[in-house]
């Protein structure tokens, strides 16, 4: 039993006289609490708002009724009662105040109640906002959480996410909750004139409008009735970015939008710009990692095309190394054996790096494999390798250093053709070294036709062959290290084995760059015949 | 890097101020190429404030070379340093540039 009803019956013990409390609900005057007397729902000018007790004939008898104040509406009946109602009337004087403070007691507790309920919502939404942003999550599940979030919080049943697409000028719906039947929402050009979701974008304010009002086709899908549109804001220290916009409509208890609403909606509009730009930096991290793995491997593939040195064995001895600047690069070398004892040694340097470079030098090098057992001449080789390349190097506008080296030791010789490759060696063992000049420009630059030269060469000379991307390499100073000095530990190492050659040479490198990266391939090949 | 472009009769100089290098390449090129589109056939590139050009920076140099004499005009090298001039011989590519050891050699030989 309620306390009015607690109330009513005390008031008839005492008095012997029943009362009726109706209350004035959501569509009609309803009976509240009775302890007797007539219950049907009084008419006509009982419900004046005055503070006059008015009388009534029930089946039960006479009926006084008065109105008791306060924010319910709300009457009080007391009956039967006599002709005579002096006494009727000073009871209602005290009943009155009394259902009056109970009924407004009891619509505060009503009230706090319901308020708790909405706060409860909001600590609610802020809550799942907090678990997105502390969450790895993608974009899309990020937007859906937060857009059912948002319209459950308002009671909104439509309404959808758009982020901008700053590439396009477009703002995307990236989650919808959709009129039944309604098509997917079309991307909004950010300088629609007559799209509510645009002129909340440009002018980066809220706006609640009503059924009927700023109705365009591109809200269509989302919107029924009255619309609450908020800005999504990425707020900087230089400022706030606008990232998107959020639109809810269809409200469930048919009323409209309230400023409150819009005012909570707009509150949390930064909480779902940090939510977006967080989905958004993980994309981005994932994206990165993924190509950094694929670099990687790119990067063994690349390293795996290059043959083992020991090819070459027993006619020659070699080592050589590559280090690639970008993960995948533009230097690479090249080995042949190529009967009666003569070795073919290729170096090369695409004018850049990075995938395409690498691109680049896997033809090359599959081409070169090809045209190095076909032909007897380096000349004739390049220019083989020439043709099979051009339309590569001209269409990417890259060029290619190549030096191309024949060792045949029986008949003495060293042959060669060398597109503009600076630092290709033979260093006797007296410690003579001679500069295999070039012989064309890069391939690629130069006019057609291609030349070769030679020299000769004899038991305990070496053969070194290496990228400027090695006598460039710099310190902290940004000075190079310079080819002087690499001819230094050739010259003195000269009679080592290749793979010590190798080794000292990049020693040299790696103590002048100190702590300092390679900004350009590095790579080196060494080779003797004895 | 900077450029700084001046005009001496019908040759546009571009005096090229730093490195010439991958980041930058593209500068040198697009306004080179703005010159030509603009009319001018006779380019006289000056390295007297250069001290490095990697090999992206060489192909642009001969890109350029390639576009103006399909033009029916060319381009030219001044000023190159000690380091550079060994890079253009050893590279072979002095042989498909005209060098000139001063800006006003190189002015006389268009």
């Amino acid at each position: 039993m309620s306390d009015v009803a607690r109330i009513l019956h005390a008031f008839t013990e005492a008095y012997g006289c029943g009362a009726v409390l109706w209350v004035r609900g959501a569509t009609a005057v309803e009976v509240a609490a009775t302890s007797g007397g007539d219950v049907t729902r009084p008419d006509g000018e009982i419900y004046r708002d005055d503070e006059a007790v008015r009388s009534r004939e029930t089946a039960l008898g006479r009926q006084l009724i008065a109105r008791i104040p306060g924010r319910t509406p709300a009457w009080v009946g007391l009956g039967p009662v006599a002709d005579d109602d002096a006494e009727p009337r000073r009871w209602l004087r005290v009943l009155v105040p009394v259902l009056s403070q109970v009924i407004q007691s009891q619509w505060e507790a009503t009230r706090a109640a319901d308020e708790l309920a909405e706060r409860y919502e909001e600590i609610n939404l802020l809550y799942s906002l907090s678990e997105i942003l502390g969450r790895t999550v993608t974009l899309e599940d990020a937007t859906r959480t937060i857009l059912l979030e948002v319209a459950e919080t308002v009671g909104a049943e439509y309404g959808a996410l758009f982020v901008h697409d700053e590439s396009s000028g477009l703002l995307r719906p990236v989650t919808t909750l959709l009129v039944a039947s309604a098509p997917l929402p079309l991307p909004i050009p950010t300088d629609d004139p007559l799209s509510v979701t645009a002129r909340v974008f440009r002018t980066r304010h809220a706006l609640l409008v009503n059924a009927g009002v700023l109705e365009s086709d591109f809200e269509a899908p989302f919107r029924q009735g009255a619309m609450l549109t908020v800005p999504i804001v990425w707020t900087t220290p230089h400022g706030g970015i606008p990232l998107g916009v959020v639109c809810l409509s269809g409200r469930r208890s048919g009323a409209s939008f309230t400023a409150g609403d819009e005012k909570l909606v707009a509150a949390v509009g930064s909480q779902i710009a940090t939510a977006i730009q967080n989905a958004r930096l993980v994309r981005a991290t994932v994206d990165q990692e993924r190509l950094a793995s694929e670099m990687r491997l790119a990067h063994d593939l690349q390293l795996r095309l290059l043959p083992d040195a020991r090819i070459v064995g027993p006619d020659a001895t070699c080592a050589a190394r590559v280090e690639a600047a970008d993960g995948v690069g533009g230097d690479f070398y090249h080995l042949f054996r190529l009967g009666g004892g003569r070795t073919g040694v290729l170096i090369g340097d695409v004018s850049s790096h990075g995938y395409r470079a690498a691109l680049i030098m896997a033809l090359v090098m599959s081409a070169a494999a090809i045209h190095a057992q076909t032909t007897a001449d380096p000349a004739e080789t390049m220019q083989a390798l020439l043709a099979t390349v051009e339309e590569e190097l001209r269409e990417t506008e890259m060029f290619l250093s190549l030096c191309y080296v024949v060792i045949h030791p029986a008949a003495g010789t060293v042959r060669w053709t060398n597109t503009g490759h600076p630092h290709a060696f033979v260093i006797s063992a007296e410690g003579e070294t001679t500069r295999l000049a070039a012989t064309d420009p890069p391939l690629g630059l130069g006019p057609e036709g291609l030349h070769g030269d030679s020299r000769p060469w004899s038991v305990g000379d070496v053969l070194v062959m290496f990228t400027d991307g090695v006598s460039d390499a710099r310190d902290a100073r940004g000075d190079a290290l310079g080819e002087p000095r690499i001819l230094d530990v050739l010259r003195a190492r000269r009679h080592e084995a290749p793979s010590r050659i190798v080794d000292g040479v990049f020693a040299l490198v790696e103590g002048h760059m100190g702590r300092m990266r390679p900004h350009d391939d590095q790579a080196i090949v060494v080779l003797r015949t004895d | 890097m900077s450029l700084q472009v001046s005009k001496h009769g019908d040759v546009v100089i571009v005096e090229v101020d730093g490195q010439l290098i991958v980041s930058n390449r593209q500068e040198l090129k697009q306004r080179v190429l703005d010159e030509a589109e603009a009319g001018v056939r006779k380019v006289l590139i000056d390295f007297a404030k250069a001290g490095y050009i990697d090999s992206s920076g060489l192909g642009v140099l001969v890109s350029l070379a390639k576009r103006l004499r399909e033009l029916g005009g060319d381009l030219r090298l001044a000023n190159l340093n000690d380091d550079l001039q060994t890079l253009f011989e050893l590279t072979k590519l002095d042989s498909l540039f005209q060098i000139a050891d001063t800006r006003e050699r190189a002015l006389e030989s268009f």
